[in-house]
């Protein structure tokens, strides 16, 4: 699951899951709910691929959501679903989505970047949460 | 598990009360009526006392978010000169505050450091002058405002008119406005009225990756999203008649006021240095509080990288502004039914307010080349400053103060104390005081758009649902109050107020 938080000039998303794939999923996800206002209004009627390699968490995070920023700011592609697989190189990444439609999709907000101000990804009894902040 | 699209009252009450405890507990120490203090004691690895521009009515909101804690970590920057200063529109950012300035040493390992400059490279404002008065515009303020949001490009994945190639973008990136010139779309008045005349020297767009030429092929020319806008407005209230008459201001005058940046290419190059200045810390041996302030010695192959392309990118965000005036002069031209030269639409000046210059200041006995970041805050350099355009030069330089769209804008003069106590700088608008999500939240129910118009008598247009609410006046400080601060303080005298009657947002 993901929420998002108050930031006073930018938004930010803390992210909750039981798996770090998740954790990625989720927090991919977020950012797309970010920049529409509404994942529902997306159909996942075409597949990209990504693959993030590194081995350090926040990195993987930061690297898989810029990713994913990249891909509606050059191609205009929205992603309403991930598959987030991992093994020891990084992360390998199946994102469903379609093309920016004005006539089908709204936009919520213009998200200039991925902040590395008070990144993180942490684990606990609960099990895994991060916090990203996006800037606005 | 997700949970449905973002709004506030989605939000979890973990989140609420977390946002809540984010406020300020250190000590802020009164130095005068306008200066507070936070020692170099506070927290080891200060360099420098934090300085925060202030009066007593700003510190509640000043201790409401972390933004004093930003200031303080600013003070651990490697050849960090004098204090890490604030201005009074100061709010919580990404690693450096909002209204943030800190200028380092570059001869004594100083850094440079993207956070400082923010990833909106050189947003700023412009505003124009016209001879309309408010009983020209009136009649036709709606019909302007609508004209105004079909014919300029705003909102978010919004194109602009003007599309340029790599290679014409790299000669835009390297040139800045005076390249516009050549393609007649910026005048000799416009090059002369702008920061640096429209180009920052020693701007590398090779340094500037493919992925950032790609996001700002098409924005070169567009206003963009969140708190950018371009806004309407009448001269309210004239504060200083000589300096208003040499800015060609008088009360009942229509202006213009632009606020934009450099785009997606702009953040580009800032996300692209953060990328690459990943392992500076490690490498140059320094102990940053926040990744966020990473950096690297002004004078290191990390650091003129990443200034080579900083320029380039404030060339874009100057151009951009250029190409969003001429836009404006021609919805002028089309409702008033004559040319922007006959409605005198003449640019009064241009400023930037995200920027890391290398200047010249006092520093204690001496005088330094350092590296000025100004991350939210406004150059204010006082009467007989040399890079003061020459009309100005015998009064001081223009300074533009977008307040909220509700109330009201400033413009403001370079003040006599700026050099000495800010490295000639001023704040650079009101301020958010209510978060986005706090913002929206206080919007449901609520129709800002016809708010503004039967409270305030603006025409709003808006792209988004979102933007007329989270970008409403009660996010807003009261610009009257960060303004006075300034004035007080002598960083920025105020010339004349403006008025907003009508806005386009995205």
């Amino acid at each position: 699951m993901y929420e998002v938080f108050e930031h006073t000039a930018d938004l930010g998303l803390r992210i909750r899951a039981a798996t770090l794939e998740a954790l990625f999923a989720d927090a991919a996800r977020g950012l797309g709910a970010v920049i529409t206002g509404d994942l529902a209004q997306i159909r996942p009627t075409s597949e990209e691929r990504f693959v993030i390699a590194g081995t350090d968490p926040v990195w993987l995070l930061y690297d898989l959501v810029g990713e994913v920023h990249a891909a509606f700011e050059l191609r205009r592609m929205l992603f309403c679903d991930f598959q987030v697989s991992r093994d020891a190189t990084g992360l390998q990444v199946v994102a469903r989505g379609e093309p920016y439609d004005p006539a089908v999709h709204t936009l919520a907000h213009e998200v200039k970047a991925i902040t590395q101000h008070e990144l993180d990804v942490r684990h606990d009894a609960a099990g895994w949460e991060a916090t990203v902040i996006v800037d606005i | 598990m997700t949970k449905p699209p973002v709004t506030t009252d989605q939000s979890s009450d973990r989140a609420s009360s977390r946002a809540t405890d984010r406020s300020f507990t250190g000590p802020l120490e009164p130095v005068d009526d306008c200066t507070w203090r936070i020692p170099k004691s506070y927290k080891p690895g200060m360099l420098v006392d934090g300085l925060i521009f202030a009066d007593e009515r700003l510190i509640p909101l000043l201790r409401s978010d972390r933004a004093p804690e930003q200031v303080a970590n600013v003070a651990f920057l490697p050849g960090i000169q004098q204090a890490s200063l604030a201005m009074p529109d100061i709010h919580w950012g990404y690693g450096f505050c909002i209204g943030g300035v800190c200028a380092t040493d570059p001869a004594s390992g100083g850094v440079v450091s993207p956070g400082g400059v923010g990833y909106d490279i050189n947003c700023g404002v412009r505003l124009v002058r016209t001879n309309l008065t408010l009983a020209d515009v009136k009649p036709v303020l709606t019909q302007l405002v609508n004209q105004m949001i079909r014919d300029i490009p705003v909102g978010v994945g919004q194109g602009g008119n003007f599309v340029f190639s790599p290679d014409e973008l790299r000669t835009l990136m390297r040139e800045g406005v005076p390249f516009l010139a050549r393609q007649g779309l910026a005048s000799a008045d416009d090059i002369a009225c702008t920061e640096a005349e429209g180009c920052i020297p020693g701007a590398c767009p090779e340094y500037v990756s493919d992925r950032a030429l790609a996001r700002g092929a098409d924005q070169c020319g567009t206003v963009g999203a969140g708190n950018h806008f371009i806004e309407v407005q009448v001269v309210d209230r004239v504060e200083n008649d000589t300096v208003a008459a040499a800015f060609g201001l008088h009360a009942g005058q229509i202006c213009v006021l632009i606020h934009s940046g450099s785009r997606g290419l702009g953040y580009q190059v800032c996300d692209d240095a953060l990328r690459a200045l990943r392992d500076a810390p490690a490498k140059y041996g320094f102990d940053l509080p926040d990744r966020q302030l990473v950096c690297a010695p002004v004078e290191s192959p990390e650091g003129k990288h990443y200034l080579g392309g900083m320029r380039a990118a404030a060339n874009y965000a100057f151009c951009n502004r250029q190409l969003l005036m001429w836009h404006v002069r021609q919805v002028f031209a089309r409702i008033f039914g004559r040319s922007w030269e006959a409605l005198d639409m003449q640019l009064l000046y241009d400023v930037a307010h995200n920027m890391a210059k290398i200047e010249e200041h006092a520093v204690g006995e001496a005088r330094k080349d350092v590296c000025v970041h100004r991350k939210g805050a406004t150059r204010a350099f006082p009467a007989g400053h040399h890079d003061i355009p020459e009309r100005y030069r015998h009064i001081g330089q223009p300074v533009i103060i977008p307040g909220d769209m509700g109330r009201a804008s400033w413009v403001l003069v370079g003040g006599p104390r700026s050099l000495g106590r800010s490295f000639g700088t001023t704040c650079h608008g009101a301020g958010r005081c209510l978060s986005r999500t706090a913002a929206t939240k206080a919007a449901k129910g609520r129709n800002i758009r016809d708010e503004l118009l039967k409270e305030s008598g603006v025409v709003a247009r808006c792209r988004s649902r979102e933007g007329l609410a989270e970008e409403q006046p009660a996010a807003y400080k009261d610009v009257d109050v960060v303004v006075d601060v300034v004035h007080r303080a002598g960083l920025s005298l105020k010339v004349a107020r403006l008025r907003p009657l009508g806005v386009i947002k995205g």
